[in-house]
């Protein structure tokens, strides 16, 4: 037999050196690759937006409750005249239960604003006074069909998307994203190109009423879809056809 | 080896073992959340829960990558053996760090609705028919609960109670939880963002654990397999005093044949405590020792030395033409069988 034989480990016993040496080489190596690894995929996540959730807010303006709630603000100290806010509720929650008897009315709304990009919303505070109906004259935007369009991108819950988390988009997104919108949170289309200068949509189905539940099974991924293109004063609306959507090539 | 059990049997290398583990998975932790994420490139910084989340998921991830290659490294490799020895600390650390993954996703995707969490995470993607969009999560909470279940039946109590062959299968369920969370990670993360060291480090993992597998299935299978009633063996001098040499018998199992000077042995070659491979393993002090958690059995009737009470089958042994050779049939454990002397051949 050779004469170097390799040392033998027992546990409940006393380690030979040689291999104490090792062992420990080998811990130690391991831990400091771990943290190396750690700081590599740390380091090279990729850039999560700029959606963020920035403090309260208040507005007045005219309500459109379908196909989700939007206020079309008239007066405000945090947005510009005409800006159309997407409004959500607390958690996972829509407001159009809220919103359905106002709709068309001046109302004023308080809340917690979420922006991304060109988008703004609201996150309606839950109390009496988070949205109620203002005094003084409203008029509706008055809507600019841009005709019927085939558009690509990804449908996402505006509320997470613009800025409720962070990242608040993509796959690993997806179950929360649809959590969301069965809970009543608008989706928005987020096109890879613009139609009439517009990035975001708020998606509705093609009867102008909110999407149908065949939409879920297409959030989260890149997706085609067809149907009629709004203008609704700030905002643009995508009316569409469930059937039509498919993942994109 | 106990004769009673107690929560854990400290000694100083499970110090030392665990204090690496534990500042492994803090370094990575820490170089994650603290260091790394600083650095990513970000308009604004990803929320607190999702950057925990991913820290806590991709670190269990490369942890039981780590436990997965110890038993093949082992096998090809005998100085890794130590690492093998306090395995099951490093399964029940993995464990922990899971579940906390699991705990941030819950408690940020899955909470502020009005389904309540586990029934959300299980419902609102119904999107199995493919693989982009594939509710991933499902898969994950599959390797959870299987961690969960082998962390939970890890001690040597459960080892005895459910016997070596039902906890040894219930533990190969390691490997479908691991293929699951390969595939959460693949369908889930992987997919949806563009994350190169971690494709790297994840793609690099798994096909070690492939690999490291493959190769040492091969290096078992280079042992010969022998057929008949009596199996030669080889000449006495041919095994190392207080080694043994491992014969696979034609019914698939292995059994170790011992020399101990001038006498030899046969027992089987799977302790009862793990399934060990005790033909790897010498005798110290008198006693067949295993490699893997140093349980003993005296040689000649295959039983641990009192106040101990496990056994192993033994084998009946011969001589034919100056080469040692074995009973196929094994005796039942704890049968004493007089060792062969070989005094004048070795
Ligand atoms: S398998 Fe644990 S001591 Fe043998």
């Amino acid at each position: 037999m050779a004469a170097k034989e390799p040392p033998f480990f027992i546990g409940w016993g006393k380690m030979p050196a040689a291999l104490r040496d090792f062992t420990i080489g080998i811990g130690l190596g391991l831990v400091v690759l771990l943290a190396l690894a750690g700081f590599m995929v740390a380091a090279t996540q990729n850039d999560p937006g700029d959606g963020a959730v920035l403090g309260g807010a208040a507005a007045v303006g005219v309500l459109e409750a379908a196909p989700y709630p939007v206020l079309h603000v008239t007066d405000s100290e945090s947005f510009a005249a005409g800006t159309a806010l997407l409004l959500s509720g607390v958690g996972k929650r829509g407001v159009e239960d809220r919103a359905g008897s106002l709709d068309g009315k001046l109302v004023a709304v308080k809340g917690v604003r979420l922006a991304r990009g060109e988008i703004e919303g609201v996150q309606v505070s839950p109390g009496a006074d988070g949205m109620v109906e203002a005094d003084g004259a409203a008029a509706r935007p008055v809507a600019a069909d841009l005709g019927r369009w085939r558009i690509t991108g990804e449908i996402c819950d505006g509320k997470c998307l613009n800025g409720a988390m962070r990242p608040g988009t993509g796959l690993a997104h997806k179950a929360c994203a649809n959590l969301c919108l069965i809970g009543g949170a608008p989706p928005v289309f987020v096109a890879t190109g613009r139609v009439d200068g517009a990035e975001f949509f708020l998606l509705g189905n093609a009867d102008g009423g909110p999407v149908t539940q065949e939409v879920l099974d297409h959030t989260a991924v890149l997706v085609e879809a067809e149907g009629r293109v709004e203008r609704r004063g700030g905002i643009h609306v995508f009316l569409i056809d469930p059937a039509s959507v498919r993942l994109a090539r | 080896m106990s004769v009673r059990y107690v929560p854990v049997q400290w000694n100083r290398i499970k110090w030392v073992y665990d204090g690496l583990l534990v500042a492994g998975v803090l370094a990575y932790l820490v170089a994650f959340l603290q260091i790394g994420a600083g650095m990513a490139d970000a308009t604004r910084p990803v929320d607190g829960a999702i950057l925990r989340m991913r820290a806590f998921g991709s670190c269990a991830f490369f942890l039981l990558t780590v436990i997965l290659c110890i038993g093949p490294l082992a096998r090809l490799d005998r100085r890794f053996l130590p690492l093998l020895y306090n395995r099951r600390h490093f399964g029940v650390v993995t464990f922990a760090v899971a579940l906390t993954h699991a705990a941030y996703v819950l408690g940020w995707y899955f909470a502020y609705a009005p389904t309540p969490p586990v029934a959300a995470l299980l419902s609102s993607n119904t999107s199995y028919g493919t693989a982009l969009g594939f509710p991933f999560e499902a898969l994950g909470a599959f390797a959870l609960v299987v961690l969960a279940l082998l962390a939970a039946t890890s001690h040597d109590f459960w080892l005895s109670f459910l016997t070596a062959p039902v906890w040894k299968a219930l533990h190969l369920m390691i490997y479908p939880a691991y293929a699951a969370l390969v595939a959460h990670v693949a369908l889930g993360y992987l997919q949806d963002v563009d994350n190169p060291a971690f494709a790297i480090l994840f793609g690099g993992g798994a096909l070690a654990v492939a690999g490291l597998h493959a190769a040492a299935a091969l290096e078992g299978r280079r042992e010969a397999r022998s057929a008949g009633t009596w199996v030669a063996v080889c000449a006495p001098g041919e095994i190392a005093d207080k080694r043994a040499r491992i014969v696979r018998l034609p019914d698939g199992d292995r059994a170790a044949v011992f020399r101990n000077g001038a006498r030899v042995s046969a027992i089987s070659n799977a302790c009862a405590h793990q399934n060990g491979p005790l033909g790897e393993g010498r005798i110290v002090f008198g006693c067949v020792t295993c490699p893997w958690h140093g349980y003993q059995y005296r040689m000649e009737d295959g039983c641990s030395p009192p106040p101990f009470t496990e056994k192993v089958p033994t084998y009946n042994l011969r001589l034919r033409d100056g080469v040692i050779e074995i009973d196929a049939r094994a005796n039942a454990p704890g049968t004493p069988v007089p060792p062969l002397d070989v005094a004048g051949m070795i």
